[in-house]
């Protein structure tokens, strides 16, 4: 069956259950905090963080696949349009662009000027080697192994760490071939 | 406007989080784990009621204060009220949710023995059962954060024995 | 206009207290501050001889000396917000809308998580806003 286009993320945004940001951003907060508190080091609470992120990734994409009406076999140029432009605003309301691509089309920056996990986040100097937005990275990645996608997810700017955005940096490791066998259930 | 996030975010990373403190990093230490995730609700409990309370007068007794949990508080962070409030007039109040949201959303295990929802039937809890009481370990420490930036310092506990109802009960310490 | 702020927690701890004055009176300030607590307390404990509504956040005027008038403003956290003020002439509305900025500002910066409860402000944002709400206020 012909997939149906994808819904805008505005649309898809304003027709699921939402909760006020706020508790949503006290809650990642409190997390980070409590990590800090009980790994000390700052680079394992990085990898937790992005240990969380890619756990829930993997549950997202189910929500994302069905609810957007996106087709699993898109190339990466359109799957990191389609993470920015629908995947930002359907689950954070926020919109993203894409940019930077490299001439191979296998590696490309994701930019947020908006991001609500931080509304009232100031870093203490204790913890500047902390990525405090680590769930993120790891949303990407474990979303993009589940449509076999393997990626590295890094940060390229950090508007904690003084820079003027949020900037992640996407690079496409390798891309397994789709099974088309179980397509048929869809 | 209010700005908001898609549900299933909070309930993802709240999954996420009692799976990493109690299956990651305490695995054989559930009381830990509880005490953790219990801080983590407490931290966020204290933040909300500082912002909740804001445009309003200053609560004169405990009852006051309770009842603002069950109202207004309950109300910005499930979209509905508790559905019951039982006091026994000497510090202990039982805040019954009949449809507590982060129940009916999240699922713990799809372990289809429903039976051993019953804590009572299996004297070793049944492993989903264990695994929703580590999770509600963070509301518990959602409201005794409220009320202690609220100057009510008190012991909060939850009690699922006829799901979907949760009832929280709040012991006020003298 | 305004020569000092306060924010001070409910065991009387200070959270944050600034002065924006050029003359050398940080330490009257500071002392009328902490003399503006105990009228609080005495305020909340007999309400009835204060104008204000009961338990409303807003103390209205404190005490005035010669050439200051002190306002207070208790939330329900028992966070205590204090103002200190120069003019004279000055219209109650005006007060209220001040704290209520001022207690948004701080709610904010006690938000953030890594703010530890019952410790002292640090936050550069949290000084900043404070610095233009108090700016913007000029009584008379």
């Amino acid at each position: 069956m012909a997939p149906v286009g994808p819904r805008s993320g505005d649309a898809i945004f304003s027709s699921i259950d939402r909760v006020n940001a706020e508790l949503f951003m006290l809650t990642y907060g409190a997390i980070v905090r409590q990590l800090l508190t009980d790994l000390e080091e700052v680079e394992e609470v990085n990898k937790q963080l992005d240990q969380m992120g890619y756990n829930i990734g993997i549950r997202l994409i189910d929500e994302f696949l069905a609810k957007s009406g996106v087709s699993r076999c898109v190339d990466f140029k359109e799957t990191a349009e389609m993470i920015a432009k629908v995947g930002f605003k359907m689950f954070l309301g926020v919109t993203a662009s894409v940019s930077s691509w490299e001439a191979d089309g296998t590696c490309c920056s994701i930019i947020l000027e908006d991001n609500p996990l931080v509304d009232f986040v100031e870093l203490p100097d204790t913890c500047q080697g902390l990525y405090y937005c680590n769930v993120l990275s790891g949303v990407i990645r474990g979303a993009l192994e589940m449509v076999s996608m393997k990626t590295e997810v890094t940060w390229t700017r950090d508007v904690l760490r003084g820079d003027d955005a949020y900037e992640l940096q996407v690079k496409l490791l390798k891309q397994v071939a789709e099974e088309y066998p179980y397509k048929d259930d869809e | 406007m209010v700005r908001e996030v898609a549900e299933s975010c909070v309930d993802t990373m709240l999954m996420e989080m009692v799976a990493m403190y109690s299956g990651r990093f305490y695995a054989n230490k559930p009381e830990l784990a509880a005490r953790r995730i219990e801080a983590i609700g407490y931290q966020v409990g204290h933040q909300l009621s500082e912002r909740y309370t804001m445009e309003r007068p200053r609560f004169s007794d405990h009852l006051e204060a309770i009842k603002f949990i069950c109202k207004d508080f309950w109300s910005e962070v499930f979209k509905k009220q508790i559905d019951n409030l039982k006091t026994n007039h000497r510090g202990t109040f039982v805040l019954q949710d009949n449809k507590f949201r982060w129940l009916s959303r999240v699922s713990i295990d799809p372990s289809p023995e429903k039976e051993t929802e019953d804590p009572l039937s299996t004297p070793g809890e049944s492993k989903a059962a264990q695994a929703v009481s580590m999770y509600l370990y963070f509301p518990c420490g959602i409201i005794r954060g409220v009320l202690s930036n609220l100057g009510i310092p008190c012991a909060v506990s939850a009690d699922i024995s006829s799901l979907p109802t949760c009832s929280f009960v709040i012991r006020v310490k003298a | 206009m305004i020569v000092c702020v306060a924010v001070v927690g409910h065991q009387n701890n200070p959270l944050y207290i600034q002065s924006f004055t050029e003359a050398d009176d940080a330490l009257k300030l500071h002392h009328i501050v902490h003399c503006s607590l105990d009228v609080i307390d005495e305020r909340v404990n007999n309400p009835k001889k204060s104008g204000t509504t009961l338990n409303e956040a807003f103390l209205g005027l404190l005490y005035p000396t010669l050439n200051y008038k002190v306002y207070g403003y208790l939330t329900n956290t028992k966070v205590k917000f204090i103002m200190v003020t120069t003019d004279l002439d000055v219209r109650d509305t005006d007060v209220r809308s001040f704290f209520r900025k001022f207690h948004a500002a701080y709610v904010d910066a006690v938000s953030n998580p890594f703010h530890v409860p019952g410790k002292k402000i640090t936050s550069r944002t949290f000084a900043e806003s404070v610095t233009n709400i108090v700016r913007s206020y000029t009584f008379n």
